[in-house]
């Protein structure tokens, strides 16, 4: 298997200094970009291209040539010759510039060529502001994602995850956000009790999160922009995995007032729970289907955690067992199109994070390291973050369902449980 | 031509985009858009009143931790030799009232571990309950496997996380 891999240091950011992209195996047949260094502000464009280049190597399905690799490097349509392009078997040539307005206003121009039509397929202005200059980088990979691909990008989305940072024999545990590649990052909660399974709403707007600060775990729902949050349910119960409806309007959650862990769903506006499941094991880690119309769950009700589902539409549906392979399948999710799930599952010891599609009748293991969980698909279904244990400590890393794979930069502390937004752009 | 498309204006900040497919023999898009900014608030969790939830011990005698196997909640003989003087010391003294916390190991996801630590305490609860001990003396909790006693990818540690503690 070829293996190789990139480190590119980034400058002008101390904290985020590296970012290391290990890619086992990316598209069989990738789109070959020539990404030409942008004209303007020479510090502001190595900052923008190099965010470019990441963020499109790790979806795996591009081969990124830049101007070191290139016979010309054009920086306007005039001056370009698509035989140097073409020669070298370049699909698409990326130019663009820079324009430092003033101090708060910075603008980006960026066009996308085909080699094989001769012609300009796009021509895009994105405005932004100094200061994060990374967000707009970020647009501009999403840019030329979606004019390649045809599918949208998810360079500009955020990722939500658990820190824990042991110090002073006291253990801290923060909830944060960062960009999709790691960066960025910024505390929506500081804690000295646990906090677990973070999720976000639907539309980005809000998270919910279970915090033990009250003695035992409950589900908050937070407002990242106002801080504002509640208790989504009170009860001397604990209240666990929540899990928003795809229209935002219902919770599902595992309530433990029936002495045992059950699924209910929560009306978000009137607090209404309709019980869902009923069984002396435990039943856990509920998902929504894309449409809304059916719930999966982790239950141990064969012996061994595995994954169940839940008709939501048909009156008195019993569970449907989802998994037969192996003797754990636990916390799932669908893929966005509905055409599979991901999920956690146990092989020889050592747990990995696994695909399945529906239409076929085994599973497929997207990673190979011992203890990897918590996956959490991107909004366009492409890649899925996961948390890792290596040397005894927490990482996050990726994978494409191309089979490639990267690792986020170190963040202080452990960090687990990542969750990522939806679209923002 | 042109043929003017307003394709999102999703939020109250600045984020517009506007596309304007130009269409000519050879279709471009043209798109302009402004990077959203949205801000974020940090927040503190308020530091827990144990006491308002948590049953607090009024006798060490019944202090104890009883350890389980991987993705089980049975007690073993062990564990009931260790709960027979919590139990005795909870008779002798009828104002004792304890909470039973429940644990689990790295090993498996944090929700069923959630739930399995739960399953373990109330293995203990129930033994009390058996033993002719109030319900509404014994607090049930679990921190899964959020607050392991020791640290490491090891059947040593693992087996020392898997617990009930009985305070």
């Amino acid at each position: 298997m070829k293996k190789y891999i990139l480190t590119i240091l980034l400058i002008s950011q101390p904290i985020f200094s590296e970012l290391v992209l290990e890619i086992t195996k990316g598209s069989d047949n990738p789109y070959s970009i020539a990404l030409i260094n942008f004209d303007g502000s020479k510090t502001k464009a190595y900052e923008v291209m190099n965010v470019i280049k990441n963020d499109l190597d790790r979806t795996g399905e591009f081969r990124i040539l830049g101007n070191k690799q290139l016979l010309s490097t054009p920086l306007n349509e005039d001056d370009l010759n698509y035989s140097d392009f073409k020669i070298l078997g370049i699909d698409y040539i990326v130019m663009g510039s820079l324009k430092d307005e003033d101090r708060s206003n910075i603008s980006a121009v960026y066009k996308i060529f085909s080699v094989q039509k001769e012609s300009q397929l796009r021509t895009s202005t994105v405005y932004g502001v100094p200061k994060k200059l990374k967000q707009l980088a970020h647009y501009i990979s999403d840019g030329i994602y979606e004019e390649i691909t045809g599918l949208k990008g998810v360079a500009s989305t955020r990722l939500l995850y658990v820190t824990e940072e042991f110090s002073g024999g006291l253990s801290e545990f923060k909830l944060n956000v960062s960009d999709a590649d790691g960066s960025n990052e910024q505390i929506l909660l500081k804690s000295y009790e646990p906090i677990i399974s973070p999720s976000w709403s639907p539309n980005s707007k809000q998270v919910a999160y279970v915090s033990f600060e009250t003695g035992m775990a409950k589900v908050f729902i937070q407002n990242i922009a106002t801080g504002r949050r509640e208790i989504v349910l009170e009860n001397k119960f604990q209240i666990s995995s929540p899990s928003w409806s795809p229209n935002g309007k219902f919770m599902s959650l595992t309530l433990y007032q029936d002495g045992n862990a059950e699924i209910y769903i929560l009306n978000l506006k009137n607090k209404n729970l309709t019980r869902l499941t009923n069984h002396y094991s435990i039943d856990t880690e509920s998902s929504w289907s894309p449409n809304g119309s059916k719930i999966m769950f982790t239950s141990g009700r064969s012996g061994s955690p595995q994954l169940y589902e839940l008709n939501l539409k048909k009156f008195n549906a019993k569970p449907q067992r989802m998994t037969f392979e192996g003797n754990y399948n636990a916390k799932g999710s669908y893929l966005p199109n509905n055409e599979g799930i991901v999920f956690v599952h146990r092989n020889n010891n050592k747990f990995q994070i696994a695909l399945k599609y529906f239409n076929e009748n085994f599973i497929r293991p997207l990673t190979n390291s011992q203890l990897d969980e918590s996956p959490s698909i991107s909004a366009n279904g492409n890649v899925i973050i996961y948390a890792i244990s290596e040397n005894e400590t927490g990482l996050l890393a990726g994978v494409t369902l191309s089979g490639a794979r990267f690792r986020l930069p170190m963040i202080k502390g452990e960090v687990r449980e990542p969750s990522w937004s939806g679209f923002l752009r | 031509m042109f043929n003017i498309q307003k394709l999102a204006n999703k939020n109250l900040f600045n984020l517009c985009i506007i596309i304007f497919l130009v269409s000519s023999c050879s279709s471009m898009n043209v798109t302009e858009e402004t990077v959203y900014d949205g801000g974020i608030r940090t927040v503190k969790a308020a530091i827990k009143e144990q006491a308002s939830l948590d049953y607090k011990t009024k006798a060490i005698f019944t202090n104890a931790t009883v350890y389980f196997e991987f993705d089980k909640f049975n007690l073993n003989s062990k564990s009931l030799q260790t709960l027979k003087s919590a139990v005795a010391a909870m008779k002798d003294n009828s104002a004792i009232k304890i909470t039973i916390s429940g644990h689990a190991d790295e090993r498996g996801t944090r929700e069923y571990n959630l739930a399995l630590g739960q399953r373990r305490a109330e293995s203990v609860r129930d033994y009390f309950a058996i033993n002719g001990i109030n319900e509404n003396r014994i607090m049930v909790k679990s921190y899964g496997e959020e607050r392991p006693i020791s640290v490491g990818s090891n059947e040593a540690s693992y087996s020392k996380n898997r617990r009930a503690e009985i305070k």
